[in-house]
């Protein structure tokens, strides 16, 4: 059984203007030990899909619909103090910025100390003690002496070195980051990330990352999930990914990062067209305005994540009608459906 | 160069008082706001350790010019009082009442302000409507009727202040926890399990105490202030001398002796202006950004 399954999560936020259906209807799983990265742009839904995952969505946000069984119980449902109990115990989480994700006015190490008390029984001198040996884990040279340090004090690798280390203290079976390197630097970034896949190794926790830097995703994640307008359009295996990607979004996304191709002073591979607004989704495939393969199917009907019948069972999945379907009978549904 | 190294390793270490210090910068601000009413304070004691008398005693002809007689060197009053007896007598009431009701004060509007911060909604609604009415009513006109309607004693006089001062102290701290409950670094803190005191007590509180303090110390010179004027007007507690009713008192011979008046507001005059300075040092102090200045 995968450690966590997300069955059809929906989260919609009310405004004004409408409903913005951010999340509509997002499958994925992850086993134990996997990294599984989430990928897409902006406001593809990446992000408040992990939120959605924890609860930690503030009105107007919320969730619809949907189930996130994790270790068979629902997240989704589960009463506020066992879902407390799994925050920081089982499940923890890293954010995208490290210089406001720690408290400026305690020591980094005192705050490493207070996530390890909050799920585990020990004295004070003890959580101080694992501590430091937690921030010596990732990492940190002299941890005995910068636990004493305040955030401002430590640069922002250092800082989120700090924030992996809350997040570990507990040894939790899942860790979800958060665009854990997009504020770093370049150096920064292989740093952290080479760190984040010894200790995945070491502790044997699965690792969700949420990114939208495709050379992040080939270089640690086993599986990744493609978002487009608050849907995973496409799901597999890295590898497959890079090789023979089979929604037209991830062949586009790809074709723009192949830029030895590109011949000097003229336009750079690009997806033609916008990502539509999420108060105003086109009816069908939310992709068909932009693709160059799109037929009447895929105006009419939103296709579903389904393994591809051209694969073996590699676990494969595209939510594309001109994959899933042959392209002759595709047309013969939207016959059916037009008369 | 390796003393230079040596001290940036050292850094995180060095001591939060030479910090402290390095920031605020300059030694006129820090004795004008720390000295000054610690000095207040303790001259209040002492006086009172030296000068045993009873105020309410008529300890010699009425109304003595200061230095007419060195028995009373500050003078007396319309009915023959001692004037210093009077001020030294009155300086622990004004102080312990000042310090007493800006406590109840800050302890009110903190748990208000949090309380409707935090939870936000509806909890938050109803107490800021609850602000709200007692914004519009003028402070001092209040406190003027609760006292007059309860029997004017120290306790009521307290009671009283604190009743009426807490809403500006209530929408600074909610201001605070409505801001720090956007921050990211508490979002990380509700990730990791903290329950809501727990977020309260390690992430909310101390963030958002530098401007309560210093609030605090604006808080206790306008509560001496308020008792004073209490007094003044006849409403403090009779069985106890006040700076603010010796200035009542006095009002009749303003023209002939204006030191019967006038020393005693010098007193209520010098004590708020320790604790107005006091803030000022400490919003100095423990603003982060005026450091580099």
């Amino acid at each position: 059984m995968a450690l966590l399954e997300v069955r059809g999560l929906k989260t919609w936020f009310d405004t004004a203007r409408g409903t913005v259906r951010a999340v509509d209807g997002v499958d994925f799983h992850v086993d134990r030990g996997e990294t599984l990265a989430l990928v897409g742009e902006s406001g593809s839904g990446k992000s408040v899909t992990a939120y959605s995952l924890l609860r930690l969505l503030a009105p107007p946000g919320r969730v619809v619909g949907g189930r996130a069984l994790f270790d068979g119980v629902d997240l989704l449902t589960l009463d506020a103090a066992r879902l407390r109990a799994l925050r920081g115990g089982r499940i923890a989480m890293i954010f995208q910025e490290p210089m406001t994700a720690l408290n400026p006015v305690m020591t980094v190490g005192a705050q490493v100390a207070e996530a390890v008390r909050l799920h585990s029984p020990v004295s004070r001198r003890q959580a101080w003690d694992r501590a430091v040996e937690l921030l010596d884990r990732v990492r940190i040279p002299a941890a005995a002496t910068r636990a004493r340090s305040y955030p401002h004090e430590l640069s922002g690798g250092m800082r989120q070195r700090v924030v992996i280390a809350m997040a570990l203290a507990c040894q939790p079976d899942l860790l979800i980051a958060d665009e854990p390197t997009t504020a770093l630097d370049v150096t920064t970034q292989a740093q952290i990330l080479d760190l984040l896949r010894d200790l995945q190794r070491d502790m044997g926790m699965a690792l969700i990352l949420i990114t939208h830097d495709l050379g992040v995703v080939a270089e640690v994640a086993d599986r990744a999930a493609v978002f487009y307008a608050g849907r995973v359009v496409e799901q597999g295996p890295v590898a497959g990914l890079f090789d023979r990607p089979r929604h037209p979004y991830t062949r586009g996304l790809l074709a723009s990062l192949r830029l030895e191709n590109a011949v000097p002073g003229t336009r750079l591979p690009e997806i033609a067209g916008t990502v539509p607004s999420l108060l105003d989704l086109p009816p069908g495939c939310a992709f068909a305005p932009r693709c160059g393969q799109a037929t009447d199917a895929c105006r009419l009907a939103t296709p579903v994540l389904a393994t591809s019948m051209l694969d073996g069972g590699d676990g494969w999945q595209a939510a594309c009608w001109a994959e899933v379907l042959s392209i002759p009978r595709a047309e013969r549904i939207a016959e059916l459906a037009l008369s | 160069m390796t003393a230079d190294i040596l001290s940036k390793v050292e850094g995180p270490r060095a001591g939060r008082l030479s910090r402290l210090r390095a920031r605020h910068g300059g030694l006129r601000p820090l004795l004008l706001g720390l000295v000054l009413p610690l000095g207040v304070i303790a001259t209040a004691t002492l006086v009172r350790l030296i000068v045993r008398g009873d105020p309410w005693e008529m300890a010699g002809p009425p109304l003595l010019w200061p230095g007419e007689d060195d028995q009373f060197p500050l003078g007396t009053d319309a009915l023959g009082r001692d004037i210093l007896t009077g001020i030294a007598a009155g300086a622990p009431v004004s102080l312990l009442i000042g310090l007493v009701s800006a406590a109840l004060t800050v302890g009110l509007g903190m748990t208000i302000g949090a309380l409707g911060g935090y939870y936000g909604g509806r909890v938050d609604a109803v107490l800021m409507r609850v602000t709200e009415l007692f914004q519009t009513v003028p402070q001092f006109i209040l406190a003027v009727v609760l006292v007059a309607i309860i029997k004017p004693s120290v306790a009521t006089i307290v009671i009283a202040i604190g009743v009426v001062s807490w809403p500006p102290t209530a929408r600074l701290m909610r201001a605070q926890f409505l801001a720090l409950r956007e921050r990211e670094f508490v979002q990380a803190a509700r990730t990791l399990g903290m329950g809501d005191w727990q977020l309260i007590r390690t992430q909310f509180l101390p963030n958002a105490l530098p401007p309560i303090i210093v609030m605090s110390s604006l808080t206790v010179a306008l509560a001496i202030q308020t008792e004073a004027a209490l007094a003044f007007m006849g409403l403090g507690d009779p069985n106890v001398m006040t700076w603010g009713g010796m200035v009542g008192a006095g009002q009749q011979d303003l023209m002939g002796a204006w030191y019967v008046c006038g020393l005693p507001g010098l007193a209520i005059l010098v004590t708020v202006l320790a604790f107005n300075l006091l803030g000022e040092w400490l919003n100095d102090a423990l603003n982060p950004r005026l450091g580099e200045r």
